[in-house]
């Protein structure tokens, strides 16, 4: 008895071993890629944020250890919480924004013989088909320039007075949220519709003989099927959402076309007051503490998550 | 149906699992494949390739490819134009295999590259007494430190430029307060008197300039809440009221363009384009300050050859040949002709050719009271620094001498931060 | 109202509904198309239309004869297809260890893979620069080819382990009862099932090769070498010099095959579990 079961163990253990030797084989050319173009950067960034490397120390720099990170804490300052402030209101704003929008589009995509659904899908990922610093410059300039854009030239045509649209705080961060959402919509619709799909047509079926609202049916049946599937790509949005540069970037505060508004996340607050300097060791060792930042942020946020399961 | 799907399906995976392999194995020979092409390159019979980048316009580029043909066979010349060239040099440094020889950018990015360590100084490469033979602001403009790091090819200044159209000959202001009454009377109905990139400190630097105040001073020291650029920011305010918000280039260039801005301030860039819709554009030469005295004194960038150390060492003959080409008149002539630029050796203007030409002189009379940008490192932050102050003043409104101060204090910051 | 009218309505309304979205998405693009027919060389105009008062091709004709656009072309496709078919070749593998293997590890990697996220990649060029560099990697297609598949390997990791992650596993269970290898489980099954997931992972990478400009214009040496993208930011007008027409018209050509990709791939991305065979 004792035998068996000891022989029961060893089997067990072998299948073990050899799916972890299997697993690790199977990721291993993934992995070696990400550590490579991933992790490598994050390493040497930390790297070189204990070192003097900047324009007078080019390829004579040398470890001064925490230095740098006493110097970067004055970037710390209000300016910086406000940028934080402004940072995480825009990753709520827009995530809620895309997720709804997005939800209604993939939605309505799905309603039964909608011909030309293929045509729509197509059309409507345009925004995803162009470079990101052209849309960019298209909306700066052929959209919300006050001058010429489009926009005013509608409103004087409507008879309204043109406004500067990304002239001022609320409106820009509008403006900003606007193109973002056209940017990240095509990649958000098109994930949410490829969910719907594979929600089983069954369950509706017999949902809809007990009597269930459409409401009803989204709430119990459509967002809890479709939410594993579209989880790692939101998670991912937010991220990216949350490290967005370009378009506050070049929308409102571009050397040279500043617009007046004063609205910074935290990456284009730590670029005017760091990155600028071309100090390499004290721009990484504010790179690495806004990693850390959000590292903390999001353990803390994904603990509590796995305490409410 | 199904099935022959996935046998489909099935087959392209291999497919793909196939050609992973391939790309897979054969990733280790790509990279030594070109490392190898290059030294060939360089080996080959006493032929030597010379990469220069720069960002200049079609014309130019065309000219200096002529006159560099002259060098082949032994000396084939590369002219790469290259997007975001300060920012891919700071990257790729002296790395021979990923840097160029030589490139051409206007003259106030050589601190950075010199206390990087990458340039090489020209006078190592032409004897300094040649360089006599330029024009003296040009070269103040090309040293950094005691060292001239530049060969001047040509330069340019912003220009006050008029559309005949609206504004007569005789109605040109010749000082600023002319220059604000024409504003008024004519900016009216989406007509404006003159306007002008306001909040670009390029383009605001004049006026700064004008007052006797600076961004940043030679000593590499800003000078944001000077009074005299604090007087200034307050003067140039009542100017930037009569204008648009909008300031980036696009929209002022399109303004005058299409006449709806009587005169403007700009760079010679815009004369071609402007003529080329027909319109009788007039030059004129900067109005003067009625507080001080003297005209809005714009900066002035010298266009001109810098080169890499690496180059300098390993291909000296080469790059010294390049220079001299760059060095003859011709060059300079040519250039005038084809892009209206102004040269920098100074014998250039005893031909017909550029002294006849209205822009090139015109430029030419600018430069005498014009400022060359500064060269230091520490330009690099206070483009941004300034760019802020002028729009906290011109664009939000805010208190000219609390804005300077701000500014300095972060100006300063930074600065203290590079090193 | 019989139900049948009511859904005819209902899809008039949605029709109506995507026509007018679809339009207003696609302003800007159309303004670009507008700038791209103008014989005048502007970005702005006071009295603008969609169709330009002085119209000519002539924009389209000089992006194809005077720029070297289908050596860019060329360029982009080579690294297009092979980021693509590295990213999948390594990515489908790794999701589906992760997926359906419990080893050690496994947790903390996948946690530590979505934090990487985190940082803020403003200074990895020069990090990248100088991994590549003694490598002998800058200026060849593979260092290129290296970047973006690192850079698409974690999300292609996630999302695809994800939607794994969702197909019963009991599935493969049977098949292997039956006999199936381990790879043929994959090729036979899960991969079919996963089609849209594969799909939309393709089509991430692909627009993010096509579109990528940074890397290619800093480790790319020479315009012969560079991708489609990093083609047309050189061609960007700025206030010197260009024309704003030939870089509207570039845009727009440039973002045609995506487009047309994206058409031809959709069939896959939505035929989801349904119809792929859980049932059948």
């Amino acid at each position: 008895m004792a035998r068996m079961k000891n022989a029961h163990g060893n089997r067990q253990q072998n299948k073990k071993r050899r799916e972890t030797l299997f697993a690790y084989s199977w990721s291993l050319p993934s992995l070696v890629l990400i550590l490579l173009i991933v992790i490598f950067p994050i390493l040497y960034t930390g790297y070189i944020s204990m070192t003097n490397m900047n324009i007078y120390h080019w390829n004579n720099y040398e470890f001064i250890g925490l230095e740098n990170y006493k110097d970067a804490l004055l970037v710390f300052d209000n300016g910086f919480l406000t940028a934080l402030f402004v940072t995480i209101l825009w990753t709520v704003v827009n995530m809620v924004l895309q997720l709804v929008i997005a939800f209604i589009m993939a939605t309505l995509l799905n309603v039964k013989g909608l011909r030309l659904r293929n045509v729509y899908r197509t059309l409507l990922i345009f925004p995803w088909a162009m470079p990101g610093y052209v849309s960019i410059l298209l909306w700066k300039t052929g959209m919300f320039n006050s001058q010429f854009g489009l926009l005013n030239q509608w409103m004087i045509r409507l008879g309204m007075e043109p406004v500067r649209w990304l002239g001022s705080d609320v409106i820009a961060f509008i403006s900003c949220t606007t193109v973002n959402l056209w940017l990240a919509l095509p990649f958000m619709i098109t994930i949410i519709d490829g969910a719907l799909q594979s929600v089983d047509r069954s369950f509706y079926e017999s949902a809809l003989l007990d009597g269930a609202t459409w409401l009803e049916r989204t709430r119990y049946i459509t967002v809890p099927m479709i939410r594993p599937i579209i989880a790692p790509s939101v998670m991912i949005t937010t991220f990216t959402t949350f490290k967005q540069f370009d378009v506050i970037y070049l929308l409102t505060q571009q050397v040279g076309s500043k617009t007046g508004a004063n609205i910074h996340t935290i990456l284009t607050y730590a670029y005017e007051k760091a990155f600028i300097t071309n100090n390499y060791g004290y721009s990484s060792a504010i790179s690495i503490l806004i990693f850390g930042m959000l590292l903390v942020f999001s353990l803390v946020t994904n603990g509590r998550k796995e305490e409410r399961r | 149906m199904k099935n022959k799907n996935q046998k489909r399906i099935r087959n392209r995976v291999w497919a793909w699992i196939v050609t992973a392999g391939l790309t897979i194995g054969s990733l280790a020979g790509c990279g030594s494949q070109t490392v190898e092409q290059t030294a060939q390159d360089e080996k080959t019979d006493g032929e030597v390739t010379i990469t220069i980048w720069h960002d200049k316009e079609d014309a130019v580029t065309q000219v200096l490819e002529e006159k560099f043909a002259q060098l082949e066979p032994q000396i084939h010349v590369v002219l790469e134009k290259k997007s975001d060239l300060t920012e891919a040099l700071k990257m790729v440094g002296n790395d021979p295999k990923a840097a160029p020889d030589m490139y051409f950018f206007a003259h106030d990015k050589i601190g950075v590259y010199a206390e990087m360590g990458i340039l090489s100084p020209i006078t190592d490469i032409i004897p300094a007494e040649e360089l006599d033979a330029y024009m003296d602001n040009t070269i103040e403009a090309a040293t950094y430190k005691g060292t001239v790091y530049q060969l001047p090819i040509y330069y340019e200044t912003l220009l006050f430029m008029y559309n005949r159209l609206y504004m007569k000959d005789e109605e040109v202001p010749a000082t600023t307060e002319e220059l604000y009454a024409y504003m008024q009377e004519n900016t009216h109905g989406g007509h404006y008197g003159f306007v002008e990139q306001h909040s670009t400190p390029y383009y605001a630097a004049g006026w700064i300039n004008g007052f006797g105040g600076y961004i940043l001073n030679d000593a590499g020291e800003p000078g944001l809440n000077l009074p005299e650029t604090e007087e200034a920011l307050a003067y140039h305010k009542k100017f930037v009221d009569l204008m648009p918000g909008e300031t980036e280039y696009a929209t002022v260039n399109t303004l005058f363009k299409e006449g709806m801005a009587h005169a403007t301030i700009a760079g010679p860039w815009l004369i071609p384009t402007v003529r080329e819709s027909g319109m009788d554009v007039g030059i004129a030469s900067m109005p003067v300050i009625d507080e001080t005295g003297k005209p809005i004194a714009p900066y002035m960038g010298v266009q001109g050859a810098q080169v890499l150390k690496n180059a300098a060492e390993n291909k000296k003959d080469a790059v010294e040949q390049v220079l001299r080409v760059l060095m003859k008149d011709e060059v300079g002539i040519a250039l005038a002709q084809a892009s209206g630029c102004a040269p920098a050796r100074e014998n250039c203007y005893s031909y017909e050719e550029v002294s006849g030409d209205e822009v090139v002189m015109a430029m030419k009379e600018t430069a005498e009271n014009a400022v060359p940008m500064p060269n230091l490192p520490e330009m690099d932050v206070m483009w941004t620094v300034a760019s802020g102050l002028l729009t906290d003043v011109n664009m939000a409104g805010n208190d000219v001498a609390e804005s300077a101060e701000k500014a300095q204090k972060e100006a300063l910051q930074l600065i203290e931060s590079m090193k | 109202m019989s139900k049948k009218t009511k859904h005819v309505l209902v899809l008039i309304a949605v029709n109506v509904f995507f026509i007018l979205v679809c339009f207003f998405v696609l302003v800007p693009v159309l303004y670009a198309f507008s700038v791209s027919l103008n014989a005048e060389n502007s970005l702005l105009g006071s009295d603008f239309s969609f169709l330009p008062k002085h119209m000519t091709l002539q924009n389209y004709k000089a992006v194809f004869t005077e720029k070297p656009v289908l050596l860019w072309l060329k360029n982009s496709l080579i690294l297009a297809v092979s980021t693509l078919v590295i990213s999948l070749g390594t990515g489908i593998p790794a999701a589906y260890a992760f997926s359906r293997k419990r080893f050690p590890g496994r947790k903390a990697i996948l946690k530590l893979l979505i934090l990487l996220y985190a940082f803020p990649s403003l200074l990895s060029m020069t990090a990248l620069y100088k991994l590549l560099s003694p490598m002998g990697l800058i200026n060849t297609r593979t260092g290129l080819i290296i970047v973006y598949t690192g850079t698409m390997a974690v999300f292609a990791l996630w999302n695809m382990k994800g939607y794994f992650d969702t197909i019963p596993v009991e599935i493969e269970e049977a098949a292997m009862i039956d006999g199936a290898t381990q790879l043929e489980q994959v090729t036979k099954i899960v991969l079919p099932l996963a089609k849209p997931t594969i799909a939309v992972t393709a089509m991430m990478v692909l627009v993010y090769v096509w579109n990528e400009y940074i890397f290619a214009i800093n480790f790319m040496t020479g315009s012969d070498t560079y991708t489609l993208a990093a083609g047309l930011y050189s061609l960007q007008a700025t206030e010197m010099s260009g024309s704003w027409p030939i870089f509207s018209a570039a845009s727009l050509i440039v973002s045609l095959p995506i487009l047309i990709v994206f058409f031809a791939l959709q069939k896959n991305m939505t035929e989801g579990l349904t119809s792929g065979g859980v049932k059948g």
